[in-house]
């Protein structure tokens, strides 16, 4: 279902040390790289959830737009099989001056819904969403909250068999966390693949049997969630980067 | 330095031929879709949601006529025909790339909360900046048709060339687009230079008066400007009541599948990189 060989990351700086494409820095002078993601190897076959877990910076929000086909790996081999369904901003992908059911609709478009299947879709999406009378109201007067929530129920209608959450999870409340979090073990029966990425590791823990360590954009610990989770902890501890 | 992405829902191979046309055109249908959605969404937030876009997307093109109306007759004192025709018959075809530039300059930025959430055919954006504008475009045409009625001008059958000098038209500013999204994202701090460029082009052609009435010196100059083909073939199709001259059309056609022949490949590479550069 997911299969990564090598997979790596690269961004390129100018010398004011904003990100610029490749092109873009082959003009300029004193550019810089660096890697995100660098030689990262892992697969699944489905029926599990992953974590992603691992010091701020250390590449889960990138390995995880690489999931979702937002980066494409500049080197290395990914391949995706299945719908995936991603929520990895904390705006949720949402675009602000627009109201709930217009976020809904263009979401569900770009997803992949035909405009008639996403326009079908609205009423469900409103009702997922728990959102009410806001689902009609911009999206400027949200939440992270109330975004997430909306960003996610979009993302169930697209019935994924890969869903990427990236700590907006962690912005819902304590119900609407419940529901995800169900949703996440139903896919996982189902033979899905979750992967999620974050610092609250007891909700992590719910939804993942088996976690992935970065740091430094590198794979440095793969396997049961605990002892993944015992490792990354113990570093943190010691104050020791990974060697 | 390479990388590859094997994204796949669900296909099996196609293997009749019946079956490979079934899914070009559901990627044609897909791709309507898509534009219809990315434009929707970018006319409401650009524009907003009130019926005062619509008296906006009027009133901008009477403003700009009038005031270069002022400039034609009082000031220069060189009205020639139909002034107020003459002028709009060049301001409605350039407002529509004018706008296309300016949003396309902004058109990846503007969809950074997108972009950063999921994979799409971002290759669809330059197109949708310009058939957003398009709506002002159409709305722009009320001046036409009120110049028109005041200078007692009635349409004649060349005005059948109308619908493909708009196609040359909107060609052109979609090839803008392309050029104009990938030049905000490379040399974001000469945004402002680049929209004065483009409105250069305009006072640098035969916008103010007709080609016939500019020095023949600079006659055969001005004529490179892809805006000046434009702005004639509308002057002889609204004003004058002949068909355009082939070189009006085929030159801005020919200078805008240059730009796209250049950019849309260079787009096409870029895109894979506009998540990490928003």
């Amino acid at each position: 279902m997911i299969s990564a060989e090598g997979v790596g990351i690269q961004f390129h700086f100018d010398r004011y040390r904003r990100v610029v494409t490749p092109n873009a820095a082959r003009f300029r002078s004193g550019t810089s790289t660096t890697w995100g993601l660098s030689d990262v190897s892992f697969s699944s076959r489905g029926g599990e959830g992953i974590a992603l877990i691992g010091r701020s910076g250390s590449g889960k929000t990138t390995m995880l737009r690489t999931l979702a086909s937002v980066y494409v790996p500049d080197e290395g081999r990914l391949r995706v099989r299945g719908p995936v369904a991603s929520l990895l901003a904390i705006d949720a992908g949402l675009l602000s001056m627009l109201t709930g059911r217009e976020n809904a609709l263009l979401l569900g478009v770009l997803a992949g819904l035909s405009r008639r299947a996403a326009r079908r879709a609205l009423d469900s999406v409103k009702e997922r969403s728990l959102l009410g009378d806001a689902f009609e109201y911009p999206v400027l007067a949200y939440s992270q909250g109330m975004r997430a929530r909306l960003g996610f129920a979009v993302a169930e209608e697209l019935e994924p068999r890969i869903l990427l959450l990236d700590e907006v999870h962690e912005a819902l409340d304590y119900e609407f966390r419940t529901v995800v979090q169900e949703r996440a073990r139903a896919l996982v029966e189902a033979g899905g693949v979750v992967v999620a990425a974050g610092h609250d590791h007891p909700l992590l823990e719910q939804m993942c049997s088996r976690a992935i360590y970065l740091e430094d954009g590198k794979i440095v610990g793969d396997g049961p969630f605990r002892d993944v989770q015992r490792a990354y902890l113990e570093d943190v501890r010691t104050g020791n980067p990974h060697e | 330095m390479s990388g590859e992405i094997d994204h796949v829902a669900a296909h099996a191979p196609a293997r009749t031929l019946g079956e490979q046309l079934r899914r070009h055109l559901a990627r044609v249908v897909r791709a309507v879709d898509l534009l219809h959605s990315l434009t929707e969404a970018d006319l409401r937030y650009r524009y907003g949601r009130s019926p005062w876009r619509f008296l906006r997307w009027s009133m901008e093109p009477f403003a700009l006529v009038g005031v270069y109306l002022i400039l034609v007759t009082l000031i220069l004192d060189r009205p020639g025909t139909a002034p107020g025709l003459s002028l709009a018959a060049a301001v409605v075809p350039f407002q529509l790339v004018i706008a296309t530039v300016g949003n396309a300059m902004e058109a990846v930025d503007v969809r950074r909360p997108i972009l950063l959430n999921m994979a799409f055919r971002r290759n669809l954006i330059p197109i949708s900046s310009a058939l957003t504008e398009c709506a002002s475009f159409i709305a722009s045409f009320s001046i036409v048709a009120v110049m028109m009625a005041a200078y007692g001008i009635t349409p004649t059958l060349a005005v059948v060339w109308l619908p493909l000098v708009v196609l040359v038209n909107v060609h052109l500013a979609i090839a803008a687009a392309y050029a104009a999204s990938l030049l905000g994202l490379w040399l974001r701090e000469l945004k402002p230079f680049l929209l004065s460029f483009v409105r250069m082009l305009f006072f640098l052609g035969p916008a103010l008066v007709p080609l016939s009435q500019t020095s023949p010196k600079i006659e055969n100059l001005l004529r490179l400007n892809p805006l000046t083909g434009l702005f004639e073939a509308y002057r002889d199709v609204l004003l004058n009541g002949q068909a355009p001259a082939a070189w009006q059309l085929l030159y801005p056609f020919a200078i805008s599948s240059v730009i796209l022949g250049v950019f849309v490949p260079l787009y096409r590479t870029e895109q894979r990189q506009f998540a990490k550069v928003v």
